[in-house]
């Protein structure tokens, strides 16, 4: 089921078809490598919905972004659904580290409300072997168990390697969870912040994630001697997940994505295309998502991250935008700032 | 002197009870309640079930089963289509450990394990990470890094087997201790980055206090330890309660009374439908040993 038909997706046919045609001409490279000089021919629409704190009615905001988004009862109908949050490291005082447990029971409650079957919470955190003691320490071991909603370690699921359709690493497959056959849709969940390797994380660095560290280590440091950039650009590619949900209430600015300091935004980000997502998200934070190599090489290719391919919903960027610290002793945060 | 404990007789049934449903009739053992055969989880159970000398065709058929994830070179791999995922291989010398029936098996992997080592590279003078990057270790993953989980994990294989003193094992050692944190423990294996110190791990503290028992003076872990023994009454997953008194353990630090802890961890895992079966078995390792892993496989040996 995750395997979606581009033709489900935010390309429209006419992309389809000249990526197609182009075939010829993209053998000697890889569609990641062409479509760096290729103009932007897609869109897509991005929904910032705005609450004060954790404790505001977050369902609400989801509801309200999902049908901002034109995400309708009809289209979530009997559908099984993974929540993908963010869960990295626990510490005490630093919760802004994870996505919070009350943003993803919010989802959990919409997505519910529209008619979904099943909604399930996946996670393989990328340092550690045990994900229980994470799920247990953030809070939302409690939350799940509460609303009695399933939780898997992705790290820990078999799985079976599928192609490379993103090509930008010299990965020939990659290996998602089997599980994933029974998952309709997968929804990336993550903590709107700052990084030490990618510059930022987002819902597209979020997905690092769902490989099974039984396949890529703890670290996934398969990905790592692959390129960051490059495996972000493959996962999202292959994988084609459905929907982002970004928790930008607080965020983490500086020494992310575990060391940084929490920067409230009280913003929800969300959107079907993950490149816009981000790339809004981006803006969000003062970040010119045209610095952040991943990003600026999906544009054109796996969405859209001009502020003009961009139809945004909800709240302004501009009321909301406030700069996160970027620090000059991090190589991938420099030159990032967004000019004004 | 007896390094083996006697938990409560309930105990040690309701382990053997829960880990015999996992079982698989085909040979080997299932990750969860119901689940799949899984190379780590077999291996696990192996250790743990001969501790308790009883099921001895059991463990001979699930030994037998691990030879169907050996690779040509004695690499024991978690799946035939990712023969790059060694990091199962100390697992199973553990494992095969002094099985006649499995001896060659066991000599392979044992020679694999000495001759593999993560990628290490020289960093240049503005390199990011803390760490010495030119020591060579283990990685979980062919043509990766070396980290701790599998550097800590492979000498602890390799001393059973008899080669504690060979510069392997040293050069692991000298790994570990190079990327212990400062304010004590370990995590994956990054020290530092940026400049930044990291923060540690229950488990893989252990882990690496495991590896390096009677090869590093104690005050060379005592911050290590001390970090061990402020979070070890906080922890309730068997991974992170586990493999924390096997590491207390192995430095004769760890409480008397960690049963109660452990029956809480145990039966907090109706909460996700019950634990995976390596985790229960590094429990049940915890709960049966009383100086470390290693303590525990040399029973098995004798």
């Amino acid at each position: 089921m995750f395997f979606r038909s581009y033709s489900n997706s935010t390309w429209t046919r006419r992309t389809f078809l000249k990526v197609l045609l182009a075939g010829s001409t993209l053998v000697a490279s890889s569609p990641c490598t062409a479509s760096m000089s290729r103009e932007s021919r897609l869109s897509a629409q991005v929904f910032i919905g705005r609450t004060g704190s954790y404790e505001s009615n977050l369902r609400n905001v989801i509801e309200r972004g999902l049908q901002e988004l034109g995400i309708s009862a009809t289209e979530m109908n009997g559908k099984k659904i993974l929540l993908k949050p963010n869960l990295v490291e626990t510490h005490m005082a630093s919760a802004h580290i994870n996505t919070h447990p009350l943003v993803i029971r919010a989802a959990v409650e919409a997505f519910l409300s529209l008619g979904a079957r099943q909604v399930v919470v996946g996670e393989g955190p990328g340092h550690r072997r045990d994900a229980l003691h994470i799920l247990e320490e953030s809070g939302l071991g409690d939350v799940l168990y509460e609303d009695r909603i399933p939780f898997m370690n992705l790290n820990e699921q078999v799985g079976d390697p599928v192609q490379n359709l993103g090509q930008c690493t010299a990965l020939s497959t990659l290996t998602f969870p089997a599980v994933f056959r029974d998952i309709d849709w997968i929804v990336s969940m993550p903590k709107l912040k700052t990084h030490h390797w990618a510059g930022v994380t987002l819902s597209m660095k979020n997905l690092f994630g769902v490989l099974p560290g039984l396949y890529y280590g703890w670290p996934k440091n398969v990905l790592h001697h692959q390129g960051i950039h490059e495996s972000i650009l493959d996962i999202y590619a292959t994988l084609k997940p459905h929907f982002a949900i970004v928790d930008g209430i607080v965020g983490m600015e500086g020494d992310g994505p575990i060391m940084g300091d929490p920067k409230p935004m009280g913003v929800v980000v969300m959107g079907r295309n993950f490149p816009s997502v981000d790339a809004t998200c981006a803006r969000l934070m003062g970040v010119n998502p045209h610095n952040i190599p991943y990003l600026r090489a999906a544009e054109g290719w796996l969405g859209a991250i001009n502020e003009a391919g961009i139809e945004q919903r909800g709240e302004p960027i501009r009321a909301h935008r406030q700069d996160f610290a970027l620090l000059d002793h991090i190589p991938a945060q420099q030159g990032l700032r967004l000019n004004e | 002197m007896n390094e083996i404990m006697n938990p409560s007789i309930s105990r040690i049934h309701c382990f053997l009870s829960e880990l015999f449903k996992r079982v698989l009739s085909a040979g080997g053992v299932a990750d969860h309640l119901h689940g799949r055969f899984r190379v780590d989880a077999t291996a696990w159970a192996m250790m743990v079930l001969k501790t308790q000398d009883l099921e001895s065709e059991v463990v001979k058929v699930a030994g037998d089963r691990l030879l169907d994830y050996q690779m040509s070179d004695g690499r024991v791999v978690i799946a035939v289509d990712h023969p790059e995922a060694v990091w199962p291989t100390p697992l199973a010398v553990l494992a095969w450990q002094n099985s006649d029936a499995h001896y060659d098996a066991w000599q392979r992997a044992v020679k694999f394990l000495l001759r593999s080592t993560g990628v290490h590279w020289k960093k240049p003078d503005n390199d990011t990470v803390g760490h010495d990057t030119l020591i060579p270790g283990w990685p979980w993953i062919d043509q990766t890094h070396s980290w701790v989980t599998p550097t800590s994990l492979s000498m602890l294989a390799l001393t059973v087997a008899g080669y504690g003193e060979h510069s392997r094992v040293t050069a692991g050692a000298d790994l570990l201790l190079d990327r212990q944190l400062l304010t004590g423990g370990w995590n994956y294996g990054n020290s530092s980055v940026l400049g930044t110190q990291l923060r540690p791990f229950p488990e893989t503290t252990g882990m690496a206090l495991n590896a390096l028992a009677g090869r590093v003076p104690r005050e060379a872990v005592a911050p290590s330890l001390r970090y061990l023994q402020g979070c070890l009454p906080t922890l309730r997953t068997p991974l992170s309660l586990g493999w924390s008194i096997l590491g207390l353990q192995a430095w004769s630090s760890s409480p008397a009374h960690t049963e109660k802890w452990i029956y809480e961890t145990l039966e907090r895992g109706s909460r996700y439908g019950g634990h995976d079966t390596a985790s229960l078995c590094v429990l049940f390792a915890a709960s049966l040993a009383t100086k470390g892993l290693e303590s525990l496989v040399r029973h098995n040996v004798d």
